[in-house]
């Protein structure tokens, strides 16, 4: 009796998961959604965004003429800078800094050899425009690592000293290394930073959306009237699309990620797609809250963006937990989207086990289960 | 054109938006949902870097050179740590993001005159954090250096500790940052968002607006009635326009109000400019309503041919100059590079006509040529 009960059930599951799969192999634009997202989208998220200064213009106001400002001002060059010659009055600078044209300009006191040459302490001035705060601070931090080796250079030299006696004075030796990412490679982390965004809104809109084509088309009067229970109608929604979505994961991984960034995967697989499919679980129990308030498609995504911007703001996507103000960082907690990125960037990037991350991941499971009772409990009581 | 037509459409439009609560929220909460999520989320300002340490030497020495890391700002001291493996599993939890250990006799080699190599670790996961931390260790590195050279020098050669000084570093880089004096990268993430939100918001609307009237059906009222199908255009799409309108002068008080960014311009200069930019983007939005037949396609469409490129290609993160020939001229295809000089130069900057009006002028054109492209689409008799 059991026996047969369960073999129903498991039959039924089956048929309606095939169902949903089959529905959604006719929805055209759902399909372009999830192919463009899995592969497009990534790949241009993960070569179009390079966070550093490259080529930035800078003009010079050289009012030396000397070998040695000569010396300097050469150094401004290639990856970072792109030097575009030299003005002479600071209301011309103003005016290129005003416009845009340049980012910086460099100004060297006149008296900079004599200066240099007496062991005088010099300073030479740039004007920054911090109109872009990352330009900003980036373009002071290269120009003032120039600045500071042409300065040691021209102590070295002054001072006699040769490389034997270099070795001789008391100086910290910066050895620094980068774990994880050694040569800060952007798209490592904006492939993957895009992959877990796309993941999240993959698993709201399509829960969502198989569930509002039921309202949107009647057959949902049909599906109240059959023998299936709420829960074996939405459960294999949640399945079909799930599926859909660790296929899309395996592909954009696989087919875009690997060959075209060389993404060391450092952690566990397997993990990585445990962890994902709880992630989609916990996640579509939001999608299916959706489609309750929702009567067409149209009004599926307005709402999958309403619901994804708070989601993205919680979840350290782009900044990390400590750069966010204190009571941000505290409603994290209830952000799903928080915890899959730690684990996501975890065992992708850094090569964490469940030893390190067990704490996200039970986090994610207590969510998850609220989450999706909350959806499943809304969808019933307007589907009775 | 007869303006007791426009009038009547651009009535029942607004009426339309009024009606449908979903729409109607989407169209005001959207613009300062972004605005609020991307200002808050996508902090770029690199402070409290949680760090711990090793230190095997224990000496005065070591704590002084410790403690200049403590005490600054921009790290965020997490307690000693007992072992490197204990650091290698702090950093995998992101717990700490930073570490330094400082070797055995690192006080009696430096006192003896010679250097020292201290080992510093740090998680690479987010590129640009990683950098910023570098050149802030470097920093820090190069200063206790200079002390400690400085006060070599001056007792090995006899001079004073000052002239020594200017000796080991003789030039200096001292930076002005213009426009945005301490750098708070939230002022320009704020106010460039301005760009980023009128940029897919306004054709995200109309597209839908546009949409759905064909959706529906009730497009063919239109088509049978007397009205040109420049009227038509006109009155859809002016509710949209007023919409944005007022968004403009929303997201422009909250930029002010809760980010604090200064606005040094004129909001008559600046208000107009916006429109001008609004209409742009509205004509963005009725191009795309040409091509596709449902909302959901029309969402996302312009999200893909909006919020990309606004996010990618217009300057906000990466500035135009810094790309390569072929995505500068992509980047100049869409009106958000245009706006955006218009916005940080209003906002920051503190410019006006007469240094902005090459972009005006291009929005214009822009506005031009895709309006005209719409209109001529844009057919009562549907071709079959």
């Amino acid at each position: 009796m059991m026996g047969r009960r369960l073999l129903l059930w498991l039959d039924r599951m089956v048929a309606m998961t095939a169902k949903e799969l089959k529905q959604l192999s006719r929805d055209p634009v759902l399909l372009i959604v999830i192919v463009y997202f899995f592969t497009v989208d990534i790949y241009v998220a993960g070569s179009g965004i390079q966070m550093d200064l490259k080529q930035a213009a800078i003009v010079v106001m050289d009012h030396d003429h000397s070998a040695a400002s000569r010396d300097l001002i050469y150094r401004f060059r290639s990856p970072y800078f792109d030097l575009k010659g030299e003005i002479s009055s600071e209301h011309e600078a103003r005016e290129l800094l005003d416009r845009g044209d340049v980012l910086a300009v460099l100004d060297i006191p006149a008296d900079f050899q004599r200066d240099l040459m007496r062991g005088k302490s010099i300073s030479v001035q740039m004007q920054v425009d911090a109109s872009n705060a990352t330009l900003g601070t980036l373009a002071t931090t290269y120009a003032g690592q120039i600045v500071a080796r042409f300065g040691q250079e021209q102590a070295e030299e002054r001072l006699g000293l040769t490389e034997a006696q270099l070795q001789a004075v008391p100086v910290i030796q910066d050895r620094h290394r980068v774990y994880y990412n050694p040569n800060q490679t952007d798209p490592w982390f904006m492939s993957i930073s895009e992959l877990l965004t796309v993941i999240t809104m993959l698993s709201l809109m399509l829960p969502a959306a198989a569930a509002v084509r039921e309202k949107e088309r009647g057959t949902i009067e049909q599906l109240a009237v059959s023998p299936l229970t709420p829960a074996q109608i939405l459960f294999p929604k949640v399945l079909a699309m799930g599926m859909i979505i660790l296929l899309g994961t395996a592909v954009s991984l696989f087919l875009v990620i690997l060959p075209a960034f060389h993404l060391p995967i450092k952690g566990s697989l397997v993990l990585f797609f445990i962890v994902t499919a709880l992630y989609v679980f916990a996640t579509s129990g939001l999608g299916l809250f959706i489609a309750t308030l929702s009567h067409n498609l149209g009004q599926v995504m307005m709402l999958v963006i309403l619901i994804m911007m708070p989601l993205l703001l919680l979840s350290g996507a782009w900044t990390p937990p400590e750069a966010m103000p204190e009571a941000l960082r505290i409603a994290m907690i209830f952000s799903p989207l928080s915890y899959f990125i730690e684990m996501g960037y975890g065992i992708l990037l850094k090569g964490a086990g469940v030893a390190i991350l067990w704490d996200s991941m039970l986090g994610l499971t207590l969510l998850g289960i609220v989450i999706f009772s909350f959806g499943v409990w809304r969808f019933k009581r307007q589907f009775n | 054109m007869n303006i007791s037509r426009i009038k009547a459409i651009a009535f029942k439009e607004w009426r339309e938006i009024l009606r449908d609560r979903l729409f109607f929220t989407m169209a005001f909460v959207v613009p300062v949902m972004t605005l609020l999520v991307l200002g808050y989320g996508l902090s770029l300002d690199v402070e409290h870097i949680p760090f711990s340490v090793i230190d095997y030497d224990k000496s005065a020495m070591s704590r002084d050179y410790l403690h200049r890391f403590i005490d600054s700002r921009y790290f965020d001291f997490q307690g000693e740590a007992a072992g490197e493996r204990e650091l290698d599993d702090l950093l995998a939890d992101s717990r700490i993001r930073f570490a330094i250990i400082v070797p055995p006799r690192f006080q009696e080699q430096l006192l003896s005159g010679r250097p020292v190599a201290v080992q510093s670790l740090i998680d690479g996961v987010f590129p640009y954090r990683t950098q910023v931390s570098k050149g802030y260790v470097a920093a820090i590195n190069a200063n206790f250096s200079a002390e400690l050279l400085s006060r070599h020098i001056a007792q090995t050669r006899g001079i004073r500790e000052e002239q020594a000084a200017a000796l080991v570093a003789p030039v200096r880089l001292e930076s002005r940052y213009l426009y945005n004096q301490a750098i708070r990268s939230r002022w320009s993430m704020s106010s460039g968002l301005i760009m980023l939100v009128l940029m897919f918001a306004p054709p995200f609307l109309t597209a839908l607006g546009v949409v759905r009237e064909r959706e529906n059906g009730s497009i063919y009222n239109i088509y049978a009635s007397t009205v040109s199908r420049g009227e038509f255009i006109l009155g859809k799409l002016l509710p949209y326009i007023a919409i944005s309108a007022l968004n403009i002068l929303i997201l422009w008080w909250l930029v002010i109000e809760l980010f604090g960014a200064p606005f040094k311009g004129s909001l008559l200069f600046f208000f107009p400019a916006s429109l001008i930019f609004v209409v742009c983007t509205t004509g963005i939005g009725l191009l795309v309503s040409l091509l596709v037949r449902t909302q959901a396609a029309a969402a996302l469409l312009t999200m893909v041919i909006t919020f990309i490129p606004a996010m990618l290609f217009s300057g906000l993160l990466v500035p135009v100059e810094s790309m390569d020939r072929a995505t500068q001229i992509e980047a100049h295809l869409f009106p958000a590079v245009y706006y955006l000089n218009i916005v940080w130069g209003s906002f920051l900057k503190g410019l006006g006509w007469s240094a902005l009006w090459g972009n005006v002028m291009s929005l214009l054109i822009y506005a031009a040529i895709i309006w005209t492209i719409s209109l001529l689409g844009f057919h009562k008799r549907p071709r079959k």
